[in-house]
Protein backbone atom coordinates (compact mmCIF):
# COMPACT_ATOMS: atom_id res chain seq x y z
CA UNK A 1 0.00 0.00 0.00
CA UNK A 2 1.23 3.49 -0.82
CA UNK A 3 -1.56 5.42 0.52
CA UNK A 4 -1.63 6.30 4.40
CA UNK A 5 -3.59 8.70 6.49
CA UNK A 6 -3.51 9.85 9.80
CA UNK A 7 -7.23 9.67 10.16
CA UNK A 8 -8.48 6.69 8.59
CA UNK A 9 -11.49 5.96 10.73
CA UNK A 10 -13.19 9.12 9.14
CA UNK A 11 -13.46 7.38 6.17
CA UNK A 12 -17.62 7.42 4.59
CA UNK A 13 -17.26 3.72 5.38
CA UNK A 14 -16.10 4.14 8.56
CA UNK A 15 -18.61 6.61 9.48
CA UNK A 16 -21.69 4.56 8.10
CA UNK A 17 -22.10 3.01 11.51
CA UNK A 18 -24.47 3.48 13.78
CA UNK A 19 -27.78 3.14 15.89
CA UNK A 20 -28.92 0.70 12.90
CA UNK A 21 -27.12 -2.23 14.27
CA UNK A 22 -29.01 -2.41 17.31
CA UNK A 23 -32.39 -2.21 15.63
CA UNK A 24 -31.44 -5.05 13.37
CA UNK A 25 -29.91 -6.85 16.16
CA UNK A 26 -33.94 -6.67 17.56
CA UNK A 27 -35.34 -6.58 14.23
CA UNK A 28 -33.32 -9.58 13.33
CA UNK A 29 -34.61 -11.93 17.18
CA UNK A 30 -38.00 -10.46 16.14
CA UNK A 31 -38.50 -12.21 12.98
CA UNK A 32 -36.45 -15.43 13.45
CA UNK A 33 -38.46 -15.40 17.09
CA UNK A 34 -41.84 -15.10 14.40
CA UNK A 35 -40.80 -18.08 12.46
CA UNK A 36 -39.93 -20.79 14.89
CA UNK A 37 -43.69 -19.90 17.04
CA UNK A 38 -45.46 -20.39 13.03
CA UNK A 39 -43.74 -23.28 12.82
CA UNK A 40 -43.99 -24.40 16.86
CA UNK A 41 -47.53 -23.79 16.72
CA UNK A 42 -48.84 -25.28 13.63
CA UNK A 43 -50.60 -21.87 12.76
CA UNK A 44 -50.31 -22.93 8.82
CA UNK A 45 -50.43 -25.52 6.74
CA UNK A 46 -46.96 -27.15 5.67
CA UNK A 47 -47.31 -25.26 2.24
CA UNK A 48 -48.00 -22.09 4.24
CA UNK A 49 -45.81 -22.79 6.66
CA UNK A 50 -43.16 -22.85 4.58
CA UNK A 51 -43.76 -19.59 2.86
CA UNK A 52 -44.55 -17.66 5.46
CA UNK A 53 -40.85 -18.39 7.14
CA UNK A 54 -39.54 -18.12 3.28
CA UNK A 55 -40.99 -14.53 3.28
CA UNK A 56 -39.93 -13.71 6.95
CA UNK A 57 -36.43 -14.72 6.07
CA UNK A 58 -36.25 -12.64 2.81
CA UNK A 59 -37.75 -9.89 4.97
CA UNK A 60 -34.56 -10.69 8.02
CA UNK A 61 -32.27 -10.80 5.35
CA UNK A 62 -33.41 -7.26 4.04
CA UNK A 63 -33.10 -5.58 7.47
CA UNK A 64 -29.91 -7.20 7.64
CA UNK A 65 -28.25 -6.04 4.10
CA UNK A 66 -29.96 -2.52 4.68
CA UNK A 67 -28.95 -2.20 8.79
CA UNK A 68 -25.78 -4.16 8.84
CA UNK A 69 -24.26 -4.31 5.63
CA UNK A 70 -25.55 -0.62 4.46
CA UNK A 71 -26.59 -1.55 1.25
CA UNK A 72 -27.64 2.26 -0.24
CA UNK A 73 -27.47 4.11 -3.55
CA UNK A 74 -25.20 6.36 -1.96
CA UNK A 75 -21.71 7.14 -3.31
CA UNK A 76 -19.95 5.14 -0.98
CA UNK A 77 -22.13 2.15 -1.36
CA UNK A 78 -23.52 1.80 -4.84
CA UNK A 79 -21.69 -0.68 -6.02
CA UNK A 80 -21.96 -2.86 -3.23
CA UNK A 81 -25.57 -2.70 -3.54
CA UNK A 82 -25.71 -3.31 -7.66
CA UNK A 83 -23.43 -6.58 -7.05
CA UNK A 84 -25.33 -7.59 -4.11
CA UNK A 85 -28.77 -7.20 -6.50
CA UNK A 86 -27.06 -8.93 -9.44
CA UNK A 87 -25.78 -11.59 -7.30
CA UNK A 88 -29.45 -12.66 -6.00
CA UNK A 89 -30.95 -14.35 -9.63
CA UNK A 90 -27.98 -16.43 -9.23
CA UNK A 91 -28.88 -17.46 -5.90
CA UNK A 92 -32.32 -18.36 -7.09
CA UNK A 93 -31.48 -19.59 -10.33
CA UNK A 94 -28.68 -22.06 -9.04
CA UNK A 95 -31.15 -23.30 -5.90
CA UNK A 96 -34.46 -23.14 -8.30
CA UNK A 97 -32.82 -25.47 -11.51
CA UNK A 98 -30.96 -27.78 -9.34
CA UNK A 99 -34.44 -28.49 -7.87
CA UNK A 100 -36.31 -28.57 -11.05
CA UNK A 101 -33.50 -30.91 -12.53
CA UNK A 102 -33.57 -32.90 -9.98
CA UNK A 103 -37.02 -33.35 -9.52
CA UNK A 104 -37.27 -34.37 -12.71
CA UNK A 105 -34.93 -36.63 -12.30
CA UNK A 106 -36.39 -38.16 -9.45
CA UNK A 107 -39.50 -38.63 -11.10
CA UNK A 108 -38.10 -40.31 -13.78
CA UNK A 109 -35.03 -42.83 -12.36
CA UNK A 110 -36.30 -43.53 -8.53
CA UNK A 111 -38.97 -45.59 -7.61
CA UNK A 112 -41.02 -43.06 -6.28
CA UNK A 113 -44.07 -45.27 -5.43
CA UNK A 114 -41.04 -47.72 -3.70
CA UNK A 115 -40.10 -44.68 -1.41
CA UNK A 116 -43.51 -44.17 -0.53
CA UNK A 117 -44.04 -47.80 0.37
CA UNK A 118 -40.33 -47.12 2.02
CA UNK A 119 -41.53 -43.86 4.30
CA UNK A 120 -43.30 -45.42 6.48
CA UNK A 121 -40.32 -47.76 7.52
CA UNK A 122 -37.74 -44.31 6.98
CA UNK A 123 -40.58 -42.92 9.53
CA UNK A 124 -40.29 -46.30 11.84
CA UNK A 125 -36.47 -46.06 12.24
CA UNK A 126 -36.58 -42.50 12.56
CA UNK A 127 -39.16 -42.87 15.47
CA UNK A 128 -36.47 -44.90 16.95
CA UNK A 129 -33.47 -43.16 16.58
CA UNK A 130 -35.81 -40.12 18.45
CA UNK A 131 -36.46 -42.77 21.04
CA UNK A 132 -32.31 -43.32 21.30
CA UNK A 133 -31.93 -39.38 21.69
CA UNK A 134 -33.89 -39.07 24.67
CA UNK B 1 -10.01 9.66 -13.82
CA UNK B 2 -10.50 8.05 -10.20
CA UNK B 3 -7.49 6.03 -8.98
CA UNK B 4 -9.07 2.95 -8.74
CA UNK B 5 -9.31 3.17 -12.99
CA UNK B 6 -5.70 4.60 -13.73
CA UNK B 7 -4.06 1.82 -11.92
CA UNK B 8 -2.14 4.16 -8.81
CA UNK B 9 -3.04 4.83 -5.69
CA UNK B 10 -2.80 8.98 -5.19
CA UNK B 11 -0.29 9.54 -2.42
CA UNK B 12 -0.15 13.13 -2.74
CA UNK B 13 -3.19 14.29 -2.19
CA UNK B 14 -4.70 12.86 1.47
CA UNK B 15 -7.33 12.25 2.31
CA UNK B 16 -8.67 11.33 -0.68
CA UNK B 17 -12.54 10.75 0.54
CA UNK B 18 -12.11 14.30 1.85
CA UNK B 19 -12.29 15.32 -1.68
CA UNK B 20 -15.42 13.46 -2.84
CA UNK B 21 -13.49 10.66 -4.45
CA UNK B 22 -15.31 7.19 -4.28
CA UNK B 23 -12.18 4.72 -5.17
CA UNK B 24 -9.93 5.29 -2.44
CA UNK B 25 -7.56 2.50 -1.40
CA UNK B 26 -10.13 1.63 1.34
CA UNK B 27 -13.03 1.80 -0.78
CA UNK B 28 -11.17 -0.36 -3.58
CA UNK B 29 -10.19 -3.18 -1.15
CA UNK B 30 -13.20 -3.21 0.38
CA UNK B 31 -15.38 -3.55 -2.59
CA UNK B 32 -13.08 -6.68 -3.62
CA UNK B 33 -13.73 -8.28 -0.32
CA UNK B 34 -17.13 -7.81 -0.87
CA UNK B 35 -17.12 -9.23 -4.46
CA UNK B 36 -15.38 -12.59 -2.99
CA UNK B 37 -17.91 -12.47 0.14
CA UNK B 38 -20.34 -13.10 -3.33
CA UNK B 39 -18.49 -16.13 -4.44
CA UNK B 40 -18.34 -17.24 -1.01
CA UNK B 41 -22.26 -16.55 -0.80
CA UNK B 42 -22.28 -18.37 -4.20
CA UNK B 43 -20.55 -21.44 -1.94
CA UNK B 44 -23.73 -21.41 0.02
CA UNK B 45 -26.13 -21.26 -2.67
CA UNK B 46 -24.43 -24.27 -4.07
CA UNK B 47 -24.84 -26.11 -0.46
CA UNK B 48 -28.13 -24.88 0.02
CA UNK B 49 -29.50 -26.60 -3.63
CA UNK B 50 -27.44 -29.86 -2.96
CA UNK B 51 -28.98 -29.54 0.41
CA UNK B 52 -32.36 -29.17 -1.35
CA UNK B 53 -32.15 -32.00 -3.78
CA UNK B 54 -30.74 -34.20 -0.92
CA UNK B 55 -33.75 -33.34 1.24
CA UNK B 56 -35.85 -35.59 -0.18
CA UNK B 57 -37.11 -38.56 2.52
CA UNK B 58 -35.25 -41.33 -0.48
CA UNK B 59 -32.52 -40.11 0.46
CA UNK B 60 -32.42 -39.94 4.43
CA UNK B 61 -31.90 -44.24 3.02
CA UNK B 62 -33.95 -45.23 6.21
CA UNK B 63 -32.40 -42.92 8.60
CA UNK B 64 -32.85 -39.88 10.76
CA UNK B 65 -34.25 -37.14 8.75
CA UNK B 66 -35.02 -33.66 9.30
CA UNK B 67 -37.43 -34.10 11.41
CA UNK B 68 -35.97 -35.94 14.18
CA UNK B 69 -31.75 -33.85 13.58
CA UNK B 70 -33.07 -30.14 12.93
CA UNK B 71 -33.98 -29.00 16.31
CA UNK B 72 -34.96 -25.39 15.48
CA UNK B 73 -35.21 -24.40 19.67
CA UNK B 74 -31.33 -25.22 19.82
CA UNK B 75 -31.14 -23.62 16.75
CA UNK B 76 -32.58 -20.06 18.18
CA UNK B 77 -30.05 -20.16 21.18
CA UNK B 78 -27.68 -20.40 18.41
CA UNK B 79 -28.91 -17.12 16.66
CA UNK B 80 -29.33 -14.96 19.20
CA UNK B 81 -25.41 -16.31 20.65
CA UNK B 82 -24.32 -14.98 16.94
CA UNK B 83 -26.67 -11.75 16.77
CA UNK B 84 -25.25 -10.66 20.00
CA UNK B 85 -21.90 -11.16 18.64
CA UNK B 86 -22.61 -9.31 15.23
CA UNK B 87 -24.16 -6.85 17.18
CA UNK B 88 -21.05 -6.51 19.92
CA UNK B 89 -18.84 -6.01 16.71
CA UNK B 90 -21.43 -2.93 15.38
CA UNK B 91 -20.26 -1.53 18.70
CA UNK B 92 -16.44 -2.03 17.64
CA UNK B 93 -17.20 0.07 14.61
CA UNK B 94 -19.34 2.66 16.41
CA UNK B 95 -16.21 3.16 18.69
CA UNK B 96 -14.01 3.08 15.61
CA UNK B 97 -15.96 5.80 14.10
CA UNK B 98 -14.97 8.13 17.00
CA UNK B 99 -11.62 6.91 16.53
CA UNK B 100 -11.59 5.24 19.78
CA UNK B 101 -9.12 2.53 20.10
CA UNK B 102 -10.13 0.65 23.32
CA UNK B 103 -13.63 0.90 22.17
CA UNK B 104 -12.95 -1.03 19.06
CA UNK B 105 -10.96 -3.99 21.57
CA UNK B 106 -13.73 -3.85 23.69
CA UNK B 107 -16.11 -4.49 21.33
CA UNK B 108 -13.75 -6.96 19.60
CA UNK B 109 -12.92 -9.21 22.21
CA UNK B 110 -17.01 -8.90 22.87
CA UNK B 111 -17.84 -10.28 20.12
CA UNK B 112 -15.48 -13.23 19.87
CA UNK B 113 -16.42 -14.13 23.44
CA UNK B 114 -19.62 -14.17 22.51
CA UNK B 115 -18.75 -15.92 18.81
CA UNK B 116 -17.22 -18.77 21.29
CA UNK B 117 -20.54 -18.89 22.99
CA UNK B 118 -22.20 -19.88 19.53
CA UNK B 119 -19.58 -22.49 18.55
CA UNK B 120 -20.16 -24.02 21.64
CA UNK B 121 -23.37 -24.47 21.50
CA UNK B 122 -23.50 -25.63 17.50
CA UNK B 123 -20.48 -28.11 18.32
CA UNK B 124 -22.40 -29.78 21.51
CA UNK B 125 -25.26 -30.43 19.09
CA UNK B 126 -23.28 -32.18 16.81
CA UNK B 127 -21.48 -34.34 18.99
CA UNK B 128 -24.85 -35.05 20.68
CA UNK B 129 -26.30 -35.85 16.87
CA UNK B 130 -23.12 -38.01 16.17
CA UNK B 131 -23.49 -39.99 19.65
CA UNK B 132 -27.05 -40.72 18.21
CA UNK B 133 -25.49 -42.18 15.21
CA UNK B 134 -26.49 -39.19 12.69
CA UNK B 135 -23.55 -39.23 11.43
CA UNK B 136 -22.87 -37.51 7.71
CA UNK B 137 -21.69 -41.17 6.34
CA UNK B 138 -25.06 -42.41 7.35
CA UNK B 139 -27.20 -41.00 4.48
CA UNK B 140 -26.87 -38.78 1.84
CA UNK B 141 -29.35 -35.91 3.50
CA UNK B 142 -26.98 -36.16 6.57
CA UNK B 143 -24.54 -35.65 4.30
CA UNK B 144 -26.05 -32.26 3.19
CA UNK B 145 -26.89 -30.97 6.39
CA UNK B 146 -23.52 -31.42 7.81
CA UNK B 147 -21.74 -30.15 5.22
CA UNK B 148 -23.92 -27.01 5.81
CA UNK B 149 -23.50 -27.00 9.30
CA UNK B 150 -19.97 -27.11 9.26
CA UNK B 151 -19.33 -24.73 6.66
CA UNK B 152 -20.79 -22.35 8.19
CA UNK B 153 -19.15 -23.29 11.88
CA UNK B 154 -15.94 -23.16 9.66
CA UNK B 155 -16.96 -19.88 8.89
CA UNK B 156 -17.31 -19.17 12.36
CA UNK B 157 -13.98 -20.49 13.34
CA UNK B 158 -12.04 -17.78 10.65
CA UNK B 159 -14.22 -15.03 12.21
CA UNK B 160 -13.06 -15.88 15.48
CA UNK B 161 -9.76 -16.13 13.95
CA UNK B 162 -9.50 -12.75 12.34
CA UNK B 163 -10.66 -11.09 15.52
CA UNK B 164 -8.21 -12.21 17.21
CA UNK B 165 -5.20 -11.13 14.74
CA UNK B 166 -7.74 -7.68 14.38
CA UNK B 167 -7.54 -7.79 18.18
CA UNK B 168 -3.55 -7.65 18.31
CA UNK B 169 -2.78 -5.49 14.87
CA UNK B 170 -5.30 -2.49 16.53
CA UNK B 171 -2.93 -2.97 20.08
CA UNK B 172 0.04 -2.37 17.76
CA UNK B 173 -0.36 -0.88 15.29
CA UNK B 174 -3.10 1.73 16.07
CA UNK B 175 -5.61 2.99 13.84
CA UNK B 176 -3.93 2.75 10.76
CA UNK B 177 -5.19 2.98 7.26
CA UNK B 178 -4.28 -0.69 6.82
CA UNK B 179 -5.98 -1.76 10.27
CA UNK B 180 -8.97 0.15 9.02
CA UNK B 181 -9.45 -1.06 5.90
CA UNK B 182 -9.27 -4.54 7.74
CA UNK B 183 -11.84 -3.79 10.40
CA UNK B 184 -14.29 -2.94 7.65
CA UNK B 185 -13.57 -6.17 5.85
CA UNK B 186 -14.02 -8.16 9.32
CA UNK B 187 -17.39 -6.07 9.41
CA UNK B 188 -18.15 -7.38 6.29
CA UNK B 189 -17.06 -11.04 6.58
CA UNK B 190 -18.65 -11.08 10.08
CA UNK B 191 -22.17 -9.35 9.60
CA UNK B 192 -22.60 -11.34 6.68
CA UNK B 193 -22.39 -14.31 8.90
CA UNK B 194 -25.42 -13.09 10.55
CA UNK B 195 -27.48 -13.20 6.64
CA UNK B 196 -26.14 -16.61 5.60
CA UNK B 197 -27.47 -18.09 9.43
CA UNK B 198 -30.89 -16.29 8.42
CA UNK B 199 -30.96 -18.74 5.76
CA UNK B 200 -29.44 -21.42 7.82
CA UNK B 201 -32.23 -21.19 10.50
CA UNK B 202 -35.13 -21.06 8.39
CA UNK B 203 -34.30 -23.59 5.70
CA UNK B 204 -32.25 -26.06 7.36
CA UNK B 205 -33.51 -26.23 11.08
CA UNK B 206 -37.05 -24.68 10.70
CA UNK B 207 -38.19 -26.25 7.27
CA UNK B 208 -36.89 -29.26 8.52
CA UNK B 209 -39.29 -29.01 11.31
CA UNK B 210 -41.96 -29.30 9.49
CA UNK B 211 -41.36 -31.20 6.40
Amino acid sequence: MTHTTDKAWQHPEVQLAGGGYIVAYLAGLALMGLSLWIVHEHALAPMDTGMAISLVAGLAALVQCILLLHLSISETQIWHTVTLILFIPLFILTIGLTSWMFHGLYRRTMLMPVAHVSAPAAHAQASDFARNSK
Amino acid sequence: MSTATSGTLDAKRSPMWSLGHGHDAISTRTLGFWLYMLSDAMMFTALFAAYTVLGHAVNAAGGPWATTVAHPEVAFKETVWLFSSVLAYGFAMIALKKGHRGGVMLGITAALLIALGFLSVDIHEILHLFRMGATPERSGYLSAFFTLVFYHGLHVVVGIAWMLVMLVQVAFKGLSERVVYRLLNLRLFWHFQAVMWVFMFTFLYLRGAIV
